[in-house]
Order: structure tokens, then C-alpha cells, then sequence
């Protein structure tokens, strides 16, 4: 019996101290330690700050790319010359299979050549493997994010991983398809050659092209009009001699809704044809253009290729869900629904915040005049908004918009499938720019800046003057106190960081620790069950000492009634 | 042993004939590709692989005549053909890498790692010299349900410290890779070696295999061509461990789940037409209902004097 009451003491013992303690201090901040996060460097250290330097490889000129991830120098000089035009060792340097870009035959003797083969695979990114739980092969496009995609991929040579050890895709896998330039006159064919497990096409968006292309084979693309689907291990060629320039739009249209999304769409560039006119035929990754057309570099100090895309990761999932093509095929054909869907990850080339920061920085000098060609891939209508700057449309879907009439904006909206050729002005005025600084340029629909709904992510990249320009080659904000190296960790984007944690020395906003001691509502049930506990026992002691209890009782009673007696007697 | 080696010496001879058919079949008078040509399909004698000669070239794959599909090649097209082959072979020479480790033809096919006569320590002498025709392509992935892409065998065996030569033909329109892991580095640059070739095509090589049993991974490293079925193993002597998720050879590490699918039935539509039936065929059910009703009400006035008959009985009885 004096075991149950101790027992209840101590638990009112341990209640009062843990109650005072509660009610006075609310947990503590709890500061992520950044040696527990998965830091990269800002600017990807595989790639050689050589690079970026102006250079002359193969006869080659290659303008500067200040960024901190330019263009391989390598695979500039081979889309100019051609694969069929360089020498093995810098073929080598390439990764690009012997017969990806053929160039021959001057036809109208302008001094460049006028037949062009360029061949194109169709690889997965991050898929499921049935060997171990990872993906393969892998394309980050951010920290830690990979969604499963489809690319059109030059043709390559060897692995489609860096090597044997390696998960991550070789270089020349990746998201975008490669922005395609020919010539005005040009005899180009695309040769699909399918490499991938689903059945493709292209389908050449404004780009002039006829329907047929000999007697029966169709090439618009599209399997219920023009041609049957390419199934794989197929090859078609796809011909055309485009009588019009322009910035067009390449893509696949088997299952368009769903293989547009996953990556197969590209930037195709029609040039104005002009004598001596060696065009850097892929631009892989897009962004800078190196080496601009002849016409380009008449009127532009600079050319930047900008491919808006955006991708539903319920869709991008399904290519890492299973391995067996035919499950895959039925949840993308038959299961996966677009009218329900929603956009998670929107990329600018490719990429997003703050990888964007490596490669499509608009890196500008005061008083130039840059061309932005811009395509919008997603499903939605964009709204990219230059800060410090309005810039001048000075074509819409490749055609010349009337001079006189041409506009500046600030904002510019792009339907799906759009295409906008920009005039930017750096020249200080107050109208064209503001002056020099690292001005961001970013979709204005607030979800365009996030990463599956985490910001700061999305399609965000900057116009940066080189004054703003930091030895690395990313915009120079350490002298505002601004640390970008939370953006280049995986847990950022896995929202397991605090974003405001480092505002302040004491981490005024952090994450809160979990509650030490006990809330007011769990001290008062917890009161209350110790009350009901000791009740309990007392009734417990009653039941079981019944006997003792009405036996002294009765006792004492008696004891009573003797006493009483007694006092008779 | 002896017997099968005798059968792929057969077969390789045979291919050395039909490999450049089959080549020929597949090519399309759009590609502009020198398909008709393999690179040395078959060659028994492993020195000349390395000298091409171009000279040797079979255009024959460019003469459709007996094809229906020569319609469509016109004018501009077989102009363009040999236009771009001589521009090709004119500056062609610096695209046949030569160091003996890696060789590369103009259109990518791809030798690597080959070795001809460097024995592996464990081995004496060559056991024995084989040569094996390995065909890649969509159709072998037919068998194996749930696979894209597969080779024609998914396991060779072979004796240890044998010299095999190995014909890889591609009857694909794309790449496709022959590629051996686990190799001696101190032979096989990064324990590799490595047949690659866009197809129609065969292209060839040889490796001599170590002296101890061991079991090898051959795949085609082309984005997802392995996980989708293009996986094999080359036993040497008694083997190794077995390979995960080779298609009919070993089982999947990790496999997908699969449920009964709500698929349309021809049974479905007989429920459907049986329906329609019913509703349609009204008048047809009544009469068959009243039939029922008529027949039940004979039956019933036959049995009623047997029912007549009942309480007298109860009456004797009682």
C-alpha cells in the first residue's frame, strides 16, 4: 500500500518543476551547421576556366565566354567546320561521333559549304535502373533535382555516362536538345537515328519544310497526318532548304503532350544566307553563341540563344517509377492525365536557378547591342521580365515584325511554342538600361522562379555587366553581404534549410528545436490523469481492503457501542 | 568444344557473305551513309582489321535496282551521296585513329581495347582460337517481353586463355555497342574492350581472355539500352558469380510491380450485345414469360385431382 501512493507523489514531484520550466522560454533555434550540407562549388570545377577564353581552334573563331561554365571550346569548332572537317584529336575532345555533323559541297560557291547532314539520338536522363536503386544517367538541374527526360542528343561516340564509375551523363547528354543554325538555301537533313525504347519524330516548326520529301515519305512529323511513328533502333531523315530566316522550333510530336514536356524540343535557327557564312550548326546547352552568323554579327556585338521549358514532375517521375517500356508507356499514354497536371521545374537551357548562374548569364558591356533569341517550350504562357532594362521585339515566330512598329518592353509574354528575337541596348539612358550592375531577368510569374514550388529556383538568371563579373566568372554580390552558397546544396532544394537561418548572428529566423519540457495543454491532461490515477487508487484500496475496512469499521463501531455500553454499565 | 568452334568458324564464314547482304537490305536510299560497307566482316586473318582500305569499299548498298524503294531516291540524292563520301575520303585518313588501343572509322565504328597476341599471365598459350558472331538489334528483344533492345545470345562460354575474335553485327539503324567490363587493366585499358558500330554494319575484334574462371559483364552503354535488355555475359571456363537482370539469364535486382489491367474483352462484348438483347427484345421475354406462366397452370389443373385425393386420406387415416 505505501508503493501507490509513492509512486503518485512522484509524479506530481516531476510534473511541478517540468511545468514552471515550459511557460517561462519557447524552444530554442536550432542553426543547420554547413558541414552538414552537401556543398558544390559555385562554379563546376570540371569544366576549364580556359575555356572561356577567346580562341582559334580548327580556323575557328571563337569569341570569350567570361561565365563560369562556357561552351567546350572543342564543340564549337566542330559545329562550324563540321565532324568531317577537323582533326581527330580534336574530334576527341568533342565525345561527338565521326558523322554528327556533315558539312559538304559549296554550291553556290558563297565560300561556305551548302549540304548539311546533322545526325541526332534520342537519350534518357535519370531513368530507373534495374541493377541498383539509383538513376542513370544522371543530369542534375539543380542541386539534388533530376527529373527523368528525353533529349534529341548529337550523335555521340562511346558511353553516355562520364565513365565506367561515373553515373552522370556524359557532357553531351543534356537538357535542352541543342539549338540547331543553318543557312537560308542550305540542302540540311536531320537524321533521327531513335536510340531511345519509345517510338519519336520531328516535327520542324517554322522552319520551311515540305510535307512530302520524295514520293511518299511524309516529314511534318506528326503520325496522323504525314508519317508512322519512328520506332526504335529506326532512322529517318528529315530534308528541307529553307527559303525563309528565323528563330523556329524543332520537337517531337509522337504523344506530343507528353514527350514535348519530357525534353524533346529544341531551337532551330534559320540564318540569313550571306557569302563566307560558317554557322556553329549545334549550339549544345544553348545560351552564347560563340561563333554568330555573318548577318548576326552586322548588327549584334553579341548573341545569346534562351530556351524556356518547363516540366511536370508527376510526369517526369513515371521514367523512374519503372523500367518495363510497356509500363512506362501505359501511365505516360493511358494513365497520366494533362488536364490535371501542374508545372514543377521550370529550366532556362536547360537548367535551373542556380545552376542558371553557370551557364546562361547575359554577360554584357556598356553601349553594346546583344540579340536575344527566346523560345517558350512549356506548356504555359510565360512573362520574362528584364530587370534594369526594356529591350526591343524585333521579331515574333522568326518573322520581322514591321521596323516602325517594333516596341520596347520590360515584359514579355510568350504563348507556348513562341519565339521572340529581343534587341537588348546596354546604353545607359534611363530607358534602355539603367546603368551597369547584375540585373536579374526572370519568368514574372512567381512560380517561374521556383524549383518545385522551392524558391529561389526556376528559370531566374541575370544580365550581367562584367564590372559586376567576380574572377570565377558568377556575378560578384559577396560585397552586399550576400551568400549565394545555400542555392548550391542539395538539402536547399530538398527544403531541409532554413532559408532566413543566416539573416541575423542569432538566427533570429531559424528553425525552431523541438519543444524541451511540456505545453500547458499536455501539463493540464497530464494533472488531470494523475488526479484520475490517485482517485483510481483510492477506490482500488477501498475495493481491495473492503474487508479490513468494514471489519474495522465495524470495530470501531463496536468499539463505540462498547464505549457507550460501558458508560451504561 | 571442338564442335561448336568448327560451327562458328562455319558461321562466320557464312557471315562474311551476309553481313554485307543484310547491310545492303536494310539501306535506304535516304541514307547517305555508306551502309552497304561492314569493316571487315568476318576477316579471319586479324591483321589486315587494321589497314581499311578504302579502295575496297562495296557501294553496291547504293545500287537499289531491285528495290522498289529506288524510286524515291532522286537526282539530288545520289549526287549528294558520293559527294559527301569524297569529301569525306579526300581529309578522311585523320578519322582512322590508329594508336592499337582505340580505332575509329569516319562514321564512328569503333574498336577498343583489341588484343591480338598479349598473353594474360595466368596463361601459357592460347587454349584455343574461336570466333563468335554476336547480332544486336530490336528484333532479338522480341523474346524477352518488356525489353527494347537485345543481342541474338545472352551468354558465351569460352575456354580460359582463348583468343577470340569477335564478329558484332548491328541490323539496327543506330548505334549499338559490344562492351566487355573487368578485363586485366594491365592488358585492357580501363579493364574494357569495346566494339561500337551504327548499323547495318559488323564490325570486328579480338581479345585474348584470362587464364581463370571468371565471368564478364557485356552490355551496350548507350543511355538505357543495357536496362532495357541489351546485357550478356562472357563465361570463361567454369565462370564466376552470374550478372543481375541479364533477360532470360539471371533475375532483376530491383523488378517493377505489375497489376491486372481493366483491358476491353470479347467477352465483354457479348455482355454488352445480351443487354441490348433484353431491352430490345422485349416482347420476345413476355411471351416467354407468359409460355411459363400457361405451362405452370396445366400442370397446376393435372395435379388437381391428386390434390383432391389428399384429405380423404387424412380422413381414413384419421
Amino acid at each position: 500500500m505505501p508503493i501507490h501512493f509513492f509512486l503518485a507523489l512522484l509524479t506530481f514531484s516531476m510534473l511541478s518543476p517540468a511545468a514552471v520550466q515550459a511557460s517561462l522560454k519557447l524552444p530554442e533555434t536550432v542553426k543547420v551547421d554547413p558541414a552538414a550540407l552537401t556543398a558544390e562549388p559555385m562554379c563546376d570545377p570540371k569544366i576549364s576556366p580556359a575555356w572561356r577564353e577567346a580562341q582559334e581552334i580548327e580556323g575557328v573563331k571563337i569569341a570569350a565566354s567570361p561565365g563560369c561554365s562556357p561552351d567546350n571550346p572543342a564543340w564549337i569548332a566542330a559545329a562550324v567546320k563540321g565532324t568531317n572537317h577537323i582533326s581527330m584529336d580534336t574530334l576527341m575532345k568533342t565525345g561527338l561521333s565521326p558523322d554528327a555533323i556533315i558539312k559538304t559541297d559549296d554550291l553556290d560557291g558563297d565560300g561556305d559549304p551548302d549540304r548539311i547532314i546533322i545526325k541526332l539520338e534520342i537519350m534518357e536522363l535519370n531513368g530507373k535502373s534495374p541493377d541498383f536503386p539509383g538513376l542513370v544517367p544522371t543530369f542534375d538541374i539543380a542541386p539534388g533535382v533530376q527529373p527523368g527526360a528525353w533529349v534529341f542528343a548529337p550523335k555521340t561516340s562511346g558511353m553516355s555516362t562520364e565513365n565506367f564509375e561515373s553515373v552522370r551523363a556524359n557532357p553531351l547528354l543534356r537538357l535542352p536538345s541543342p539549338v540547331i543554325r543553318v543557312e537560308v538555301g542550305d540542302i540540311v537533313q536531320i537524321v533521327l537515328e531513335n536510340t531511345h525504347y519509345f517510338p519519336h519524330s520531328i516535327h520542324l516548326h517554322g522552319v520551311d519544310h515540305p510535307f512530302t520529301h520524295g514520293n511518299h515519305a511524309g516529314q511534318d512529323g506528326v503520325p496522323q497526318t504525314s508519317e508512322v511513328e519512328l520506332m526504335p533502333g529506326g532512322r529517318r531523315v528529315y530534308e528541307f532548304q529553307a527559303r525563309q530566316p528565323g528563330t523556329m522550333f524543332y520537337h517531337c510530336h509522337v504523344q506530343t503532350h507528353t514527350h514535348l514536356a519530357m525534353g524533346l524540343a529544341g531551337m532551330i535557327v534559320i540564318e540569313e544566307n550571306r557569302p563566307n557564312n560558317w554557322l556553329q550548326t549545334l549550339n549544345i546547352g544553348a545560351g552564347h553563341v560563340r561563333h554568330s552568323s555573318v548577318a548576326v554579327r552586322e548588327n549584334f556585338d553579341q548573341e545569346y540563344d534562351l530556351h524556356y521549358h518547363a516540366m511536370d514532375k508527376e510526369l517526369s517521375d513515371i521514367t523512374q517509377k519503372y523500367n518495363d517500356p510497356r509500363l512506362i508507356a501505359r501511365d505516360m499514354n493511358q494513365r497520366y492525365d494533362i488536364t490535371d497536371s501542374t508545372e514543377d521545374y521550370y529550366t532556362l537551357n536547360g537548367l535551373s536557378y542556380p545552376y542558371t548562374l553557370r551557364e546562361s548569364l547575359i554577360i554584357v558591356e556598356p553601349d553594346q547591342k546583344i540579340k536575344l533569341r527566346l523560345l517558350n517550350s512549356g506548356g504555359e504562357s510565360i512573362a520574362v521580365h528584364t530587370h534594369g532594362h526594356h529591350a526591343t521585339i524585333t521579331h515574333y515566330d522568326g518573322v520581322e515584325h514591321n521596323p516602325v512598329a517594333q516596341i520596347m518592353r520590360d515584359v514579355f509574354d510568350m504563348a507556348p511554342a513562341q519565339r521572340l528575337d529581343l534587341k537588348l541596348e546596354t546604353v545607359n539612358d534611363g530607358k534602355h538600361s539603367y546603368g551597369e550592375g547584375d540585373w536579374l531577368f526572370h519568368d514574372h510569374r512567381e512560380k517561374g522562379i521556383t524549383t518545385n514550388g522551392m524558391a529561389e529556383g526556376g528559370s531566374m538568371s541575370s544580365i550581367v555587366y562584367k564590372s559586376y563579373l567576380n574572377g570565377s566568372g558568377l556575378p560578384k554580390v559577396s560585397h552586399f553581404g550576400i551568400d549565394l552558397n545555400k542555392y548550391f546544396t542539395k538539402e536547399y532544394y530538398e527544403r531541409r534549410l532554413p532559408v532566413w537561418q543566416d539573416l541575423d548572428e542569432w538566427s533570429s529566423l531559424g528553425s525552431p528545436g523541438e519543444q524541451t519540457g511540456l505545453s500547458a495543454q499536455t501539463q493540464t491532461s497530464l494533472l488531470n490523469g494523475a488526479i484520475g490515477l490517485l482517485i483510481g487508487l483510492v477506490i482500488y484500496l477501498i475495493f481491495a481492503k473492503r474487508e479490513q475496512i468494514i471489519q474495522r469499521t465495524i470495530a470501531a463501531v463496536s468499539r463505540l457501542k462498547g464505549a457507550k455500553g460501558s458508560n451504561q454499565k | 568444344m571442338m564442335k561448336t568452334t568448327t560451327i562458328t568458324f562455319l558461321l562466320a564464314g557464312i557471315l562474311a557473305v551476309s553481313a554485307n547482304a543484310v547491310a545492303q537490305d536494310k539501306a535506304t536510299a535516304h541514307e547517305h551513309d555508306h551502309s552497304g560497307h561492314s569493316m571487315n566482316p568476318a576477316q579471319t586473318d586479324n591483321e589486315k582489321q587494321q589497314t581499311e582500305d578504302h579502295g575496297d569499299h562495296d557501294h553496291s548498298g547504293h545500287d537499289h535496282s531491285d528495290h522498289d524503294i529506288s524510286a524515291e531516291q532522286h537526282a539530288d540524292h545520289s549526287a549528294h551521296a558520293t559527294s559527301s563520301q569524297s569529301a569525306e575520303h579526300g581529309d578522311g585518313h585523320h578519322h582512322h585513329h590508329m594508336d592499337h588501343d582505340h580505332i575509329m572509322d569516319h562514321e564512328g565504328t569503333m574498336i577498343m581495347g583489341q588484343n591480338l597476341d598479349k598473353l594474360p599471365s595466368s596463361c601459357k598459350s592460347i587454349s584455343e582460337e574461336v570466333e563468335i558472331t554476336v547480332r544486336a538489334g530490336r528484333k532479338y528483344a522480341a523474346k524477352f517481353p518488356g525489353t527494347a533492345f537485345a543481342f541474338d545470345q545472352q551468354q558465351w562460354n569460352v575456354k580460359p586463355c582463348s583468343k577470340v575474335t569477335w564478329h558484332f553485327v548491328n541490323e539496327d539503324n543506330i548505334r549499338h555497342q559490344f562492351m566487355m567490363h573487368g578485363l586485366p587493366k594491365y592488358l585492357y585499358k580501363y579493364g574494357m574492350f569495346h566494339l561500337e558500330v551504327t548499323g547495318p554494319k559488323t564490325v570486328t575484334g579480338t581479345i585474348i581472355v584470362p587464364g581463370s574462371d571468371d565471368t564478364f559483364l557485356v552490355h551496350c552503354d548507350i543511355s538505357h539500352h543495357m536496362e532495357k535488355g541489351m546485357k550478356a555475359q562472357l563465361v570463361v571456363g567454369k565462370g564466376a558469380e552470374n550478372i543481375p537482370s541479364i533477360p532470360g539469364v539471371t533475375p532483376y535486382n530491383i523488378n517493377d510491380k505489375y497489376e491486372a489491367e481493366n483491358l476491353p474483352k470479347v467477352s465483354d462484348k457479348a455482355e454488352q450485345s445480351a443487354m441490348v438483347r433484353q431491352i430490345t427484345a422485349f416482347t420476345n421475354n413476355n411471351f416467354q414469360n407468359y409460355g411459363m406462366m400457361l405451362i405452370g397452370a396445366l400442370i397446376g389443373l393435372l395435379c388437381l385431382p391428386l390434390f383432391n385425393k389428399l384429405p380423404f386420406r387424412k380422413k381414413k387415416t384419421g
